[in-house]
């Protein structure tokens, strides 16, 4: 076996490797590769190409592979790392049984029980059945001694022999904590030496796996199908053997407490504080599932831990150290009756608003969200009210975290916020622009932060920040709490303001994200606005899609989804055509909108033309009908001029055909308009033709719109069937909808009937 | 646990692609046996690439970075993780894996680097791993001069990933004990 075998064994790895689709191999010769991973002659890197070629091939039918018969350590997890990719349940508690029958006995010389380790944890994560009750209680016993025993000197260094190495045996130096000061305690992986023995190398697995360990067997029964957390009513007394869960969940616990009091000294490698912080929130984590598992360890963590929270607080480099910290308050303080207020004000006030640009820590915070969403029900709770913090983490990370808010959002809606997050999503790209900004302030050096005169206008966005014209508006866009009252007059100048970075990257994903939110936001509603709601929120809706932030994709996708789910609330509560009468004449009756918010106006109008009718309101008059009439005739009469002049609008097809149909409808309620729309249906015929219009639309769309337009007509002439197609009872049944769809059907089956020999062409 | 490390080439323009991709065991009775359980694996973690490397571009865009970083002209320069642009995200139940799974990832030059992770698991210590991980497989590998060195040496990465990542298993290492890993392993990281 030579440079040949390895080069060979790699290409052959390759060309297994690089398609998805399967590749035969000869039974004689995996059955070979099988031999030569086993055999201790094959050198190292043979094997690891052998179990990397028969991993990827996996699930692999001509496996004979076992592990029974291996004593290398090493070899032994490298052939199960093959025999776990089987997928095969067998396999997995094979290797399970093998791994715990290696640790139980005493390992032949120069092995180490070091690299079985990882190998268990990978069994009880892939089939956490596979062990029995005495093997996981074997795997405790052995866990805890490592955990608490490991050597507290030094290792010695490998001989190198040679001429100058010292017959004397040197006296094995101390571990030392990692800001240098010598340990007076046991080892943990936070201990520092030159080299390490091997039983420290196996406290660093044991609790690298502890985690996983004590969820899956550090609870009541036996090996866990789920995992249970239910107080165990064993309680310890010190001084006599527990039981090897029991003592096992004492080691755990004493370690974790001792790597809370680690995890704050001041490293002399940077690099390690990265780990402290790291082992920190792992320490906390296995605290909580003690105590889930055993609630006498309660009193102890929640002291443990405030004296923690209370030295960290103040670091923002430790602050994803505080959700595991607010977690376990909130499984076990009411236990522990202790008043953990203040940690979560910390928590929701503080953080988000200082770090939303700390990617990792935003993903876990709106985590800790999701798993903790029953505090959100509560509407006067911090949680709750602190929805505006939360969102500034979406602004700043949103392609990482649309996918999360889609599931938080229904738990922040609910009357009393549903509003103010209306305009807060609709604002959330200048939110992002504001951060930026805040940010930008914030690091600039104190004497520039003196700011600009305050009589004169602010020549960047920059110096508006602290200008008075502006800080107010800023501060209510980068508030931490909800504050319906709080909403300064209008937003305009600082979203005016805020335009020149409506370009930037981060602003713009921000705002793709916002239909998709907006969306989710209209159908969380739908289901609970009562009629006062709704109302308030299409009268919001019309006032501010004039006042959206400039960018013009966004804007295009706001009124989109705006549009239709104006539709979709008027549906819920059609006597809202009635009530708000005054703020949809306005919108309608402005020829501007009709262009540039086509989507709107659009569902505007059709809304108006379905539910303007006294079947859905008893209130509406014959005065009214005939207002609404009016105020769309003018409108549609602007845009549909013969000679139509730089002034006039153009706009979409379908925004002529709705006109013309809701125009109908209202006259099939209301008889006496009847002739001036047909009046004005038959000059459509003009209107298409005109050298002017065919410029500017296209054939099909003119043609769909006469043909709208002869259809709507030839109804007018039988007023009857018009009305009774136009207005069906407002009951909302099954069969009430399908009229509604059929509409079209109808339309034409009723031309039909009116031009049986001129064929389905308009004359 | 780790259930995956995935190695691959965002692209910009071009598309993504795996140039190494390690599970760590195979849930039993997660799905279909045989030819397509394999194939499933692949698939799955060409879904995570696919997200990773969008993730990746969108995070360069809004650093206001070039999405196709140039090299380092000698190969041994050592590189820096200072900057190294990162992030998580979490993929849906059924999309790809059958149950919920956390990816935390890395971005090095015109690679990224990425841990498919259990849900609940300490991302701190993911991104810890991914950090040492990385200027390892780029020095192992020699992943910054030409040639397709990754795609044919396949020991070499899994040899860095039996240590530091054994069968998906995350390792509490400080300073100390990752040095004596390197010894070890006969690798010379600059620090």
């Amino acid at each position: 076996a030579g440079p040949e075998a390895v080069d060979g064994l790699q290409r052959l790895h390759l060309s297994v490797a690089a398609t998805k689709y399967p590749r035969k191999l000869d039974g004689k010769f995996v059955e070979q590769l099988q031999t030569v991973l086993c055999s201790p002659k094959s050198p190292e890197q043979i094997q690891v190409l052998c179990a990397a070629i028969l991993r990827e091939m996996s699930p692999c039918n001509d496996l004979v592979l076992s592990c029974d018969e291996i004593q290398d350590t090493k070899l032994l997890s490298l052939v199960s790392s093959v025999l776990l990719a089987q997928g095969s349940r067998g396999e997995v508690a094979a290797v399970g049984q093998r791994v715990v029958q290696g640790l139980e006995r005493r390992l032949p010389e120069g092995q180490s029980a070091r690299f079985l380790l990882p190998v268990l944890a990978n069994v009880i994560s892939l089939s956490p059945g596979s062990l029995t009750e005495e093997q996981t209680n074997v795997v405790s016993k052995k866990l805890a001694d490592w955990l608490r025993y490991a050597s507290i000197q030094q290792g010695m260094a490998q001989p190198s022999g040679g001429f100058f190495s010292s017959p004397r045996t040197k006296q094995p130096a101390p571990i030392t904590e990692v800001d240098g000061a010598v340990a007076t305690d046991f080892f943990t992986v936070l201990s520092v030496a030159q080299h390490y023995t091997q039983d420290q190398w196996l406290n660093v697995q044991a609790f690298s796996m502890l985690r996983n360990w004590l969820l899956c067997y550090g609870g009541p029964g036996t090996s866990c199908p789920e995992k249970l957390w239910l107080p165990h009513p064993w309680k310890s007394t010190p001084g006599r053997l527990l039981p090897p869960r029991e003592r096992l969940r004492d080691k755990a616990f004493a370690y974790c407490q001792r790597l809370v009091e680690q995890s704050t000294r001041r490293p002399l490698k940077k690099e390690d504080g990265d780990l402290q912080k790291a082992c920190l929130i792992e320490a906390v984590t296995i605290m909580d599932i003690i105590c889930k598992q055993d609630s006498s360890y309660v009193c102890r963590a929640v002291s443990c831990l405030k004296i923690l929270h209370s030295r960290i607080c103040g670091d923002a480099t430790y602050a994803r150290a505080l959700l595991p910290i607010a977690q376990l308050f909130l499984n076990h303080s009411k236990q522990a009756a202790v008043d953990s207020d203040a940690i979560y004000k910390h928590l929701f006030s503080d953080i988000p608003a200082l770090l939303f640009h700390n990617p990792s820590l935003a993903f876990e915070f709106v985590q800790f969200c999701k798993d903790n969403s029953q505090l959100f029900t509560d509407s006067s709770s911090i949680f709750r009210q602190s929805f505006p913090n939360l969102f500034k983490f979406l602004a700043w990370n949103s392609p990482a975290l649309i996918s999360e808010f889609v599931d938080l959002l229904p738990f922040l809606l609910d009357p009393g916020t549903a509003t103010e997050i209306f305009h807060l999503l609709l604002d959330l790209p200048c939110l992002t622009a504001a951060l930026d900004i805040q940010l930008r302030a914030a690091a600039l050096p104190v004497s520039e932060k003196a700011g600009a005169d305050p009589a004169g206008k602010p020549a960047t966005c920059l110096e508006a920040f602290h200008h008075p014209l502006y800080r107010s508006m800023f501060q209510y866009l980068l508030r931490s709490r909800a504050a319906p009252e709080d909403a300064p007059d209008s937003l305009v100048p600082l979203r005016q303001l805020l335009g020149s970075l409506a370009g930037s990257p981060r602003v713009v994903q921000c705002a793709e994200t916002v239909p998709v939110l907006l969306e989710l936001f209209f159908r969380v509603v739908a289901e609970f606005a009562d009629g006062s709601l709704i109302n308030q929120l299409v009268v919001l809706l019309l006032q501010r899609s004039d006042q959206l932030y400039d960018i013009p994709a966004f804007k295009e996708d706001v009124y989109r989804v705006l549009g239709s789910n104006l539709a979709m609330l008027c549906g819920l509560r059609p006597a809202l055509v009635v009530e708000l009468s005054t703020e949809i004449l306005e919108f309608s009756g402005a020829v501007s909108n009709i262009q540039s918010k086509e989507a709107i106006f659009t569902h505007m109008a059709w809304a108006v033309g379905e539910f303007l009718s006294v079947s859905h309101d008893k209130r509406c008059t014959v005065e009214q009908i005939t207002r609404f009439f009016e105020t769309l005739e003018a409108v549609l009469f602007e845009i549909t001029q013969l000679r139509p002049q730089a002034s006039t609008p153009s706009c979409a097809p379908r925004a002529i055909s709705v006109l013309m149909a809701t125009l109908t409808k209202l006259a099939a309620r209301s008889q006496d308009l009847i002739p001036r729309v047909s009046m004005f249906l038959s000059k459509m015929r003009t209107f298409v033709q005109s050298p002017a219009v065919t410029s500017v639309y296209c054939e099909e769309d003119l043609e769909e719109i006469l043909i709208r337009a002869t259809e709507l007509m030839n109804l007018l002439k039988m007023p009857s069937v018009a009305q009774f197609v136009f207005t069906p009872p407002v009951a909302s049944t099954r069969f009430q909808k399908e009229v509604n769809d059929s509409l079209p059907l109808a339309l034409r089956m009723v031309t039909q009937l009116l031009e049986p020999a001129a064929g389905s062409m308009p004359v | 646990m780790v259930r995956a490390f995935v190695l691959l080439a965002p692209g910009g323009p071009a598309p993504c692609r795996v140039l190494y991709a390690r599970t760590f065991g195979t849930p039993p009775g997660a799905g279909p046996g045989g030819p397509r359980q394999r194939l499933r694996r692949k698939e799955q973690l060409l879904v995570v690439a696919r997200q990773v490397a969008s993730q990746c571009q969108l995070l360069q865009a809004s650093l206001g970075r070039p999405s196709s970083p140039q090299l380092p002209q000698l190969p041994d320069e050592p590189v820096s993780l200072q900057d190294a642009p990162g992030g998580v995200f979490q993929m849906s139940p059924g999309d790809p894996f059958p149950e919920r799974v956390t990816v935390v990832w890395l971005s090095v030059l015109a690679l990224a680097f990425a841990l498919v992770c259990e849900p609940q698991e300490n991302l701190s210590l993911a991104e810890i791993t991914l950090r040492r991980l990385a200027p390892r497989l780029l020095l192992s590998l020699r992943l910054l001069g030409p040639g397709a060195d990754v795609l044919l040496r396949p020991d070499a990465a899994d040899g860095l990933l039996d240590r530091l990542l054994p069968h998906g298993q995350m390792l509490f290492l400080n300073e100390r004990f990752l040095q004596a890993m390197d010894r070890e392993l006969g690798l010379k990281v600059s620090r």
